[in-house]
């Protein structure tokens, strides 16, 4: 056995989980290489002042502490998942949380009163079932969305700066022909006399 | 380790007693590898703490057939504990290492306390400030070995060494730590 080879085996050693052969070589060898000896000597030495000494607890406040952030902290949200994220998914979950919320229904809870209010006070005519009917809704929101598309062609054209330059386009439409027309050939005078 | 994957798998469910049950099982030793290697209380609560959210948001990645997780813990500490080894290098000053063995052996002396009996929480003060002497190779590797009493081989998966190399370093690191004790009588 060479100093490499205790190198691999002296922690076994120096925990007395080395037996057998390998043991009596290592000690043999130890008996004569001082330096080997010292390492072990120096190692046994350190693991028995390690034994004696008391084991490091952790104080009380860190567990609370670390308790908190599972049970209040910010941490609580990825612990244990909210509802939404549990049935849409992280992804969707995700985006849908903020949506599902408590505050969020109140919230539209209380936009539809305040507007029910509105409508009721200003003498707003009443919905009714019928006004519900999908074909008379989508005859309405077409009728309306006609209405405005007329009303804003209508608006266009009739803006000044549209009309001065719808005026001078139709002046050079017209001026075009005349100009694209090939002048008459000037006669010779002698022809003419 | 069936415990703790029992553990592992009921905090994947979203019981929140079990998240709690891990902290409780757990922070004693997460906080006592950040206190040796530290050398400091405040330091290693915080690393702890942070040790905690880390497992808190990467938990998923655990994966039960690759090792257990007191091995996937250790390494996780000892991840943020190289990171911020290496982020407060510049802070530490070595001075106050030097200066705090001779005050321990002075306080050891004055209690009149015969030399090869230091035990118990002197033992431990003066065993932290010797450890914080060793490199943090090491270091690391005699708290996991000799206070922590990993096995070899967990050992070797925490580091992402050989086990030789474990053994190597252990054999260093002792030896070292002997050499410290040794010099400041009253230790060994």
């Amino acid at each position: 056995m060479n100093c490499a080879d205790v190198e691999i085996l002296l922690a076994d050693y120096v925990d007395g989980t080395l037996r057998g052969d390998a043991a009596s070589a290592l000690e043999a060898h130890l008996a004569g290489c001082a330096a080997c000896s010292e390492l072990a000597r120096d190692s046994a030495g350190a693991v028995a002042f390690m034994e004696r000494a008391s084991a490091v607890d952790a104080p009380a406040e860190l567990v609370t502490r670390i308790l908190f952030e599972v049970t209040a902290g910010p941490s609580h949200a990825i612990i244990k998942p909210s509802l939404v994220r549990r049935l849409f998914g992280r992804l969707f979950g995700g985006v849908l949380e903020p949506i599902l919320q408590p505050r969020f229904a109140m919230g539209m809870a209380m936009t539809v009163l305040s507007f029910a209010m509105i409508g009721r006070f200003t003498h707003v005519r009443q919905l009714t079932p019928a006004d519900l009917d999908p074909v008379k809704v989508w005859t309405a929101a077409e009728d309306r969305v006609v209405r405005w598309y007329n009303r804003g062609v209508k608006y266009y054209d009739s803006l000044k700066v549209v009309y001065e330059i719808q005026t001078r386009l139709k002046e050079w439409a017209d001026e075009q022909p005349n100009s694209s027309q090939p002048q008459p050939a000037a006669s010779p005078a002698g022809d003419t006399k | 380790m069936e415990a703790d994957n029992q553990l592992v798998e009921r905090c994947l469910g979203g019981e929140e007693a079990a998240w709690e049950d891990l902290v409780k099982v757990h922070t004693r030793r997460v906080y006592a590898i950040c206190y040796r290697f530290t050398g400091s209380d405040h330091e290693a609560q915080d690393l702890t703490q942070d040790v905690f959210l880390r497992v808190f948001r990467s938990l998923k990645s655990f994966r039960a057939g690759e090792g257990s997780f007191s091995v996937w813990l250790s390494r996780l500490t000892r991840n943020l504990l190289i990171d911020h080894y290496r982020r407060s290098k510049l802070d530490r000053a070595s001075s106050s290492i030097e200066e705090q063995l001779p005050m321990l052996e002075e306080k050891t002396a004055s209690m009149g306390r015969p030399e090869g009996l230091l035990a118990g929480r002197e033992a431990s003060e003066f065993l932290q400030a010797a450890l914080q002497k060793l490199s943090p190779d090491l270091r690391e590797t005699v708290i996991l070995r000799d206070l922590e009493e990993m096995e070899y081989r967990e050992i070797a998966q925490v580091l992402n060494v050989p086990e030789g190399t474990v053994k190597s370093r252990l054999n260093r690191g002792r030896a070292e730590l002997g050499r410290i004790l040794h010099k400041h009588k009253g230790s060994l």
